[in-house]
């Protein structure tokens, strides 16, 4: 659960939070007793052992290969095979060091593959969460109208945080329903900005939907950055 | 060749031709190249706890151990539900024609999360469910695509360009929420809020 800012058709802002609603698998494997297994990540091999390094010693592949036939130069019997935790991800260079700094370059690439343009990376920064409030846009789009121009590939559930809060929610949740309508959401003072949910992530277009159940309510942010459009012939 | 699915519609089989459609596929992409400092193109790597052995690309495996750390062939498990009944698999979607006889709601193809779509040939055998679908029917059904132990959920509909879709995806997790739920911020929540664990972080983009 996290923290957000969203304002209603009144101009009034407030903080609530947002849930995550991603289906948890509902699967267990279970070992000929009947008991719980875990997953483990094994080290199978590493940088220092695999084949570039071998050519670098050895020479050639033939070389390689004898000897790895006289003996077992490609394995570590001290670490293979070990579990894997808390690893980091790290970048090397080519001849396998570890870097602290690198130029990250942005390659465009139209849809057919070709490069369109090359640019300096640049980070993007979160812009929904509790700094700024989601503004009102009212731009309301039908249901019926919606549901099928984008994927909706995620959603965020709003939830309060206390009674001023759901009084709040439920009201915007009653309104979009009343209206039939999806409301567009995005970032900025304009509301026309994709909204980022942490530091260089994903950037996704926003539409509120409201849902109530006498008392109840369930107000949901979908995510889409795609449009359901067809493919080019 | 572009893999089909069959359905059953009103009695009759049709084959309907399934293109994936993707962000790259519609607007391009973008790759990330990353150098050092004299211009040579870096890897990534994973660096094991010890802060000195280097992984490269495929040196790590996943395996399965019992509680008390003996390895296990994952053949030899079994898989059961929360409830402990045992689980039984589901097969491929592609394997049998599918009967298209369940509709949704826009808010029930709403309550999902959509994880693949696919643009769909209907052919001339699919002219009415074509027709069906522009109407603003949404048909739904359990769909796997290699078979395994969970069905997902497909949703047939057409986009405002009469183009006919297939959305695959699973259920959200949602419920409607009362004054008297708990939903506030805990301590915990708050920490987590400012810390790098996202659910939206898939890289997509």
């Amino acid at each position: 659960m996290r923290g957000i800012k969203l304002m209603n058709s009144k101009g009034r802002d407030a903080d609530v939070a947002s849930t995550s609603v991603r289906h948890t698998s509902r699967v267990r494997w279970l070992d000929d007793q009947g008991r719980q297994v875990r997953n483990v990540r094994i080290l199978k091999s590493t940088l220092d052992h695999d084949l570039d390094r071998l050519l670098e010693e050895h020479g050639d592949p033939a070389k390689v290969a004898d000897a790895m036939v006289e003996g077992d130069p490609e394995i570590d019997f001290e670490q293979y095979g070990s579990y894997l935790e808390d690893t980091s991800r790290v970048y090397v260079d080519p001849d396998r060091k570890i870097l602290y700094s690198v130029q990250e370059w942005e390659v465009v690439r139209t849809p057919e593959g070709e490069e369109k343009e090359r640019r300096p990376r640049v980070v993007s920064q979160a812009n929904a969460g509790i700094e700024a409030p989601l503004r009102w846009s009212g731009k309301l789009l039908k249901r019926n109208a919606v549901y099928n121009r984008f994927m909706f590939a995620l959603k965020q559930q709003l939830v309060h945080v206390n009674g001023l809060t759901y009084d709040f929610l439920f009201g915007i949740a009653k309104e979009l329903e009343d209206k039939d309508s999806l409301m567009l959401v995005g970032a900025g003072p304009k509301s026309n900005q994709p909204l980022i949910f942490q530091r260089n992530g994903t950037a996704y277009r926003g539409f509120l939907e409201g849902r109530t159940q006498g008392e109840k309510y369930c107000l949901l942010l979908h995510l889409s950055n795609m449009e359901l459009k067809g493919l080019p012939a | 060749m572009a893999r089909a699915l069959k359905f059953n519609y009103r009695d009759t089989e049709l084959a309907a031709e399934m293109q994936k459609v993707d962000r790259s596929k519609l607007y391009g992409k973008v790759d990330v190249e990353t150098l050092d400092d004299q211009g040579r193109p870096c890897t990534l790597a994973t660096l094991a706890s010890d802060g000195r052995t280097l992984i490269g690309k495929g040196g790590s495996a996943l395996g399965v151990v019992s509680f008390d750390g003996k390895w296990l062939e994952r053949g030899k498990l079994t898989p059961v539900d929360l409830q402990g009944e045992k689980i039984e698999p589901v097969p491929s979607s592609f394997s049998a024609p599918i009967a298209l006889e369940e509709t949704a709601t826009i808010e029930e193809y709403l309550s999902h999360l959509v994880r693949s779509a696919y643009q769909l040939d209907l052919g001339e055998a699919g002219a009415p469910l074509l027709e069906a679908l522009k109407e603003g029917t949404i048909f739904t059904f359990k769909y796997s695509y290699r078979g395994g132990l969970e069905y997902d959920q497909a949703f047939l509909l057409c986009n405002p360009d009469g183009v006919p879709f297939m959305l695959v995806g699973t259920p959200a997790d949602i419920k409607f929420v009362g004054l008297a739920e708990e939903t506030g911020l805990s301590d915990e929540d708050e920490e987590e809020a400012g810390g790098d664990d996202d659910d939206l972080d898939f890289s997509m983009m």
